[in-house]
């Protein structure tokens, strides 16, 4: 028997439509063989796939909100992936980082001449969007596997990537250039005249001229 | 056949058996005094929540849920020592389930479809609660304490607190957010 069971969040809602499996025992409402889903969006077009398509969009937006969480938004998918979601910042040297500025999520089709389809989606949106997908993976009546590795931490090479370039070479670039500076006025600086050795006559000169004058009979 | 689910909640945790550093106790706390300043009763919300969630021994009142949240760094009244990961583990599962109740308050807040005064509304209340909070409990010489305290340098990391509590909501939330915290020192 068909089942379809509905996720539903303010801005969006998932629909799973499947059967159970009957080769592994299951029975009643539970899904084991997915057999199509459907994304509605407030005012944007309906996304459909199949279970890789599903999984595509989690094994892309779950790691996405995870760095985000940590501040980080760097890009997740690629161009070999069906999926892909980078922050809207559009500079990446912007100071303000991604905050408030929204996420771009980019499907694409597995039809030839199909252009991607891009979708904008700001904080709250997102938000939903991750709860939609959690709801669905960690549901009971759904026995998929889904593939997803667990959150990990991130490591400092990647936090360092949440502070712009910029800010991050300011540092040391500055030693350098005060360094470079400092080096430059040391050459400018004339080094002192070698002192020239001194013979025992002029020596013993100085030192009788600097005796008390004698006074000379009138 | 239409279903809406509920949601069982993971038993397995992914990384565990070292202590939340430093810099995860004091993002921890902070997160909690964002919610407290979200929720007027948000103390009260913290000490029923441990109840619910079957915290009772480890924080049987909420002297003890304070105590262990004098261990931030920034305080103004520090303790020393560190918590043990079922007590950071017991504050992260209060925290994500504080912030799943109050997650159409953090939406909204973060939602660009809402109408502009009323989200600077929304900001401007929010703000001004957190820097009562935070000049109430918190060190003033600290330099992270400052910078929140900031209207303009602090605007981005009063957002990332409220961005951050909005995806720690969900039922995957407490994973996501445990992990963040354990993040390594940047």
């Amino acid at each position: 028997m068909k089942q379809t069971f509905r996720y539903d969040q303010t801005s969006c809602r998932l629909q799973l439509e499947g059967l159970p499996d009957v080769s592994v025992g299951h029975s009643g409402a539970v899904i084991g063989i997915l057999t199509g889903w459907s994304l509605q969006w407030t005012g944007r077009p309906e996304l459909e796939g199949r279970k890789e398509h599903l999984m595509a969009l989690m094994q892309v937006v779950l790691p996405y909100a995870r760095q985000l969480i940590s501040g980080v938004d760097r890009p997740v998918g690629g161009a070999d992936l069906p999926v892909e979601i980078r922050g809207n910042s559009g500079n990446a040297a912007s100071d303000r980082g991604n905050s408030g500025g929204g996420h771009r999520l980019q499907l694409r089709s597995s039809q030839p001449d199909t252009p991607p389809l891009e979708v904008l989606l700001d904080d709250a949106e997102l938000a939903d969007l991750v709860r939609v997908l959690d709801q669905v993976r960690l549901d009971g009546r759904v026995t998929l596997s889904w593939e997803m590795p667990d959150p990990q931490p991130l490591r400092t090479r990647e936090l360092l990537e949440r502070i712009p370039l910029r800010r991050r070479l300011a540092a040391p670039l500055g030693g350098v250039v005060v360094l470079a500076v400092s080096a430059g006025l040391g050459w400018l600086v004339p080094p002192p005249a070698p002192l020239k050795p001194v013979a025992p006559a002029e020596r013993a000169a100085p030192a009788a001229a600097n005796e008390a004058p004698v006074a000379s009979p009138p | 056949m239409v279903q809406t689910l509920p949601v069982q909640h993971p038993d397995t945790l992914p990384v565990g058996g070292v202590p939340l550093p430093r810099r995860g106790v004091e993002r921890l706390d902070l997160m909690l005094l964002a919610v407290e300043a979200l929720d007027l009763n948000g103390g009260e919300a913290m000490v029923w929540m441990s109840e619910q969630l079957g915290f009772s021994g480890l924080f049987p009142n909420r002297v003890e849920l304070w105590k262990r949240r004098c261990h931030n760094p920034l305080r103004r009244n520090t303790r020393r020592g560190s918590l043990d990961e079922a007590e950071t583990d017991a504050l992260i599962r209060i925290l994500c389930a504080l912030a799943d109740r109050l997650y159409p308050m953090l939406r909204a807040l973060l939602s660009q479809a809402e109408p502009e005064p009323l989200s600077r509304q929304r900001w401007a209340l929010f703000e001004a609660r957190l820097a009562e909070l935070l000049n109430e409990r918190m060190n003033p010489r600290r330099g992270g304490v400052q910078k929140l305290l900031d209207p303009q340098a602090g605007a981005d990391q009063r957002r990332r607190l409220i961005q951050a509590l909005a995806l720690g909501a969900g039922p995957g939330g407490f994973e996501r957010m445990r992990a963040s915290l354990r993040d390594a020192a940047p």
